[in-house]
């Protein structure tokens, strides 16, 4: 199997950014296998680029269903093994463990959130592949991830889009 | 970089000021002008039935209970018209452009609050003074209120103040936000229309001076009536309902009864978005914009229901005297234990669990099921607290002499005449802004026209974007 490449054209555009992004696809690259790098956030769409449907919402949603299962346990648990009556109330009381089982509820989805947003994010990012730190700078970043055998037509595809400068990682 | 090369012209297919201009002869309505016509009968029709039913009440009066769904009614109708106008007001302080075309329809809510004042004349004369039967108890023994040791008709005179205060600035509102219409009207109307444009236009010619009053005369009157809103759920809530249950005290009903208003004023203006495209013509005018913002605060103020009414309920919950319990059992578990479930679902689990999927909040159809559902669920919450109030102890001296809610009345059932006022007096509201509508847009052109001009759909890079030049 051919290593696979980290491709990197650097512009001083958004304009020649986004006609990069158009040229890789005109070229046959796969949508995903190429990508958009700014220093600000433009709008959705605007280079044209992949923008891939985020799962995150999942998260929290599985993180609550935890949180409030281990609340029922955690606190019937402890009342059963520990049957103490208070304010004349029942051993098992609903409202007073609606307080816990709201606080393990968004305890579990504010956790569950955060390793979302580390997994999703792709947190730690070991293989950076090919960047340039101009990009927070204000330049546009137009990264590919090719194999051996398509590198020098991703490189011919960011050079004629006006790149400053190609680097491969 | 320069960033205006990355801004290129898109196609502008948004209403132009002289198609816009053109509503103001109703065109926008004419093809649903015979079913509004025919509606609006119906609603007269329901209105007058919801007049019968005041006169019946008033023949066929066996006490106090007897009042109890004419009060929930007017709760109601405080709740929702009341409330609307805070849609136009909130997002409008804070500048924000997708509120242009919706403001008027949120504003004409305040319309009804007049009629309100006016329908809570009879309930006062069910409303018991603060001493009853001085001769027998003495001027020392006065039934539990926030008036204390005011005059015996202190709640009866200073909330119908309150409602008329609240009306007055209310009205004020919506009749300075519709201003520029009126000159608009002026110019460009024919007929009576012309002739009222004129007279309510009042010399507007649109000068910077006058834009500038303008402006003011909106935020000023808007913060009255934010104000006056918060103060007249606070002692309608509290002298209409908690006064009348001995034993009830609750710091947090008024807020349980104010978030339920801001709840149900952005359901209305949602349902009346939602009118206004498919009947009025105004699709090019409100919609997914509007309807998605919208929904956010539904979803945010329908949290908040749950967050009130837990708060107050656990503690009485675990306070667990004498009066806690019977205060619990009256307004939860008692006598009205299934339409406190089913309140509980229509007003919080079904729009939460509506509202949290993305999709449907971003959809034009998702807010409005959502909307509606919310508005019945608040009748009902309206009948289960005020219903229960006013049959608490229906006798004005126990009234008086009570301390702790001792008997546990039954479940009222509405009697015919109850329907009669149930369905007529909302109709009567709802008629009232349609009958402002012959004359107002459903929508206020000058702010979409201000809209228009500061905003414009471009093309960014290979995406479309709104440029929105937002003024100071």
């Amino acid at each position: 199997m051919a290593a696979s490449n980290s491709v990197l054209g650097l512009y001083d555009t958004p304009n020649a950014g986004a006609d990069a992004m158009d040229g890789l696809k005109s070229a046959g690259f796969e949508l995903g296998t190429f990508d958009v790098l700014t220093g600000t956030p433009y709008p959705e769409g605007a280079f044209g680029e992949y923008v891939p449907q985020h799962r995150l919402f999942r998260f929290p949603f599985f993180g609550a269903m935890v949180g409030i299962t281990l609340a029922i346990l955690f606190t019937a648990g402890t009342q059963l093994a520990y049957p103490v009556i208070t304010g004349g109330k029942p051993i098992l009381a609903v409202f007073a463990m609606l307080i816990i089982a709201y606080e393990l509820t968004m305890l579990g989805a504010v956790v569950a959130t955060v390793v979302g947003i580390i997994f999703e994010s792709r947190l730690p990012n070991l293989n950076l592949g090919a960047y340039d730190t101009r990009i927070t700078e204000g330049y546009i970043g137009v990264v590919v991830e090719c194999e051996d055998d398509r590198l020098e037509e991703a490189r011919g595809v960011l050079q004629t889009a006006g790149a400053l400068e190609i680097k491969t990682a | 970089m320069a960033t205006t090369s990355l801004i290129t012209d898109a196609p502008d297919d948004r209403p132009s000021n002289i198609e816009s201009t053109a509503l103001l002869a109703g065109e926008g309505r004419t093809a649903a002008g015979t079913g509004l016509k025919r509606f609006m009968w119906l609603l007269a029709a329901l209105s007058v039935i919801g007049f019968v039913g005041i006169v019946f009440r008033f023949i066929n009066d066996d006490g106090r209970q007897d009042w109890g769904f004419y009060a929930a009614t007017l709760a109601w109708m405080l709740t929702i018209f009341g409330g609307a106008p805070m849609v136009a007001i909130a997002p409008a302080l804070a500048k924000a452009n997708w509120v242009r075309p919706v403001a008027r329809i949120a504003s004409l809510g305040a319309i009804v609050t007049a009629i309100i004042a006016l329908l809570m004349i009879p309930l006062l004369f069910k409303f018991p003074a603060l001493t009853q039967f001085s001769e027998v108890l003495g001027d020392d023994v006065r039934r539990r209120s926030i008036w204390f040791d005011s005059r015996d008709y202190a709640p009866h005179f200073w909330n119908v103040l309150i409602l008329l205060t609240l009306a007055l600035v209310g009205i004020a509102m919506a009749y300075v936000m519709a201003i520029p219409d009126f000159a608009a009207i002026r110019d460009h109307g024919t007929g009576w229309k012309q002739r009222w444009g004129k007279k309510l236009a009042r010399g507007f010619y649109g000068r910077p001076q006058q834009w500038e009053w303008l402006k003011m005369r909106i935020g000023i009157t808007g913060a009255l009536y934010f104000a006056m809103l918060l103060y007249t759920n606070f002692t309608f809530s509290l002298d209409f309902a908690v006064s009348l249950v001995p034993g009830w005290k609750d710091s947090l009903f008024p807020f349980y009864h104010t978030i339920s208003t801001f709840q149900a004023g952005i359901a209305f203006t949602i349902i009346g978005v939602w009118a206004a495209r498919r009947w009025g013509g105004m699709n090019k005018y409100v919609g997914h914009e509007q309807m998605w913002s919208l929904g956010k605060f539904m979803l945010a103020t329908t949290l908040l229901w749950f967050y009130f009414f837990y708060s107050s309920f656990i503690v009485f919950w675990y306070g667990r005297s004498e009066s806690d319990s019977a205060t619990i059992k009256l307004l939860v578990s008692g006598p009205y234990i299934y339409l406190f479930w089913t309140v509980f679902f229509l007003v919080f689990i079904i729009p939460w669990w509506i509202m949290i999927w993305n999709k449907v909040r971003d959809s034009v159809w998702g807010p409005p099921i959502a909307a509606f559902i919310i508005l019945i669920g608040l009748f009902l919450d309206r009948i289960r607290i005020y219903v229960a109030s006013w049959s608490a102890v229906p006798d004005d001296l126990e009234l008086a002499t009570t301390s702790i809610l001792q008997d546990m009345p039954d479940t009222m059932w509405p009697d015919v005449f109850d329907v009669f006022i149930m369905v007529g007096l909302p109709a009567l509201g709802l008629l009232s802004i349609l009958l402002v509508t012959r004359l107002v847009p459903l929508v206020s052109l000058w702010e979409i026209q201000q809209s228009r001009l500061i905003t414009k759909p471009v093309r960014f890079l290979r995406s479309h974007v709104q440029l929105v030049g937002k003024p100071d």
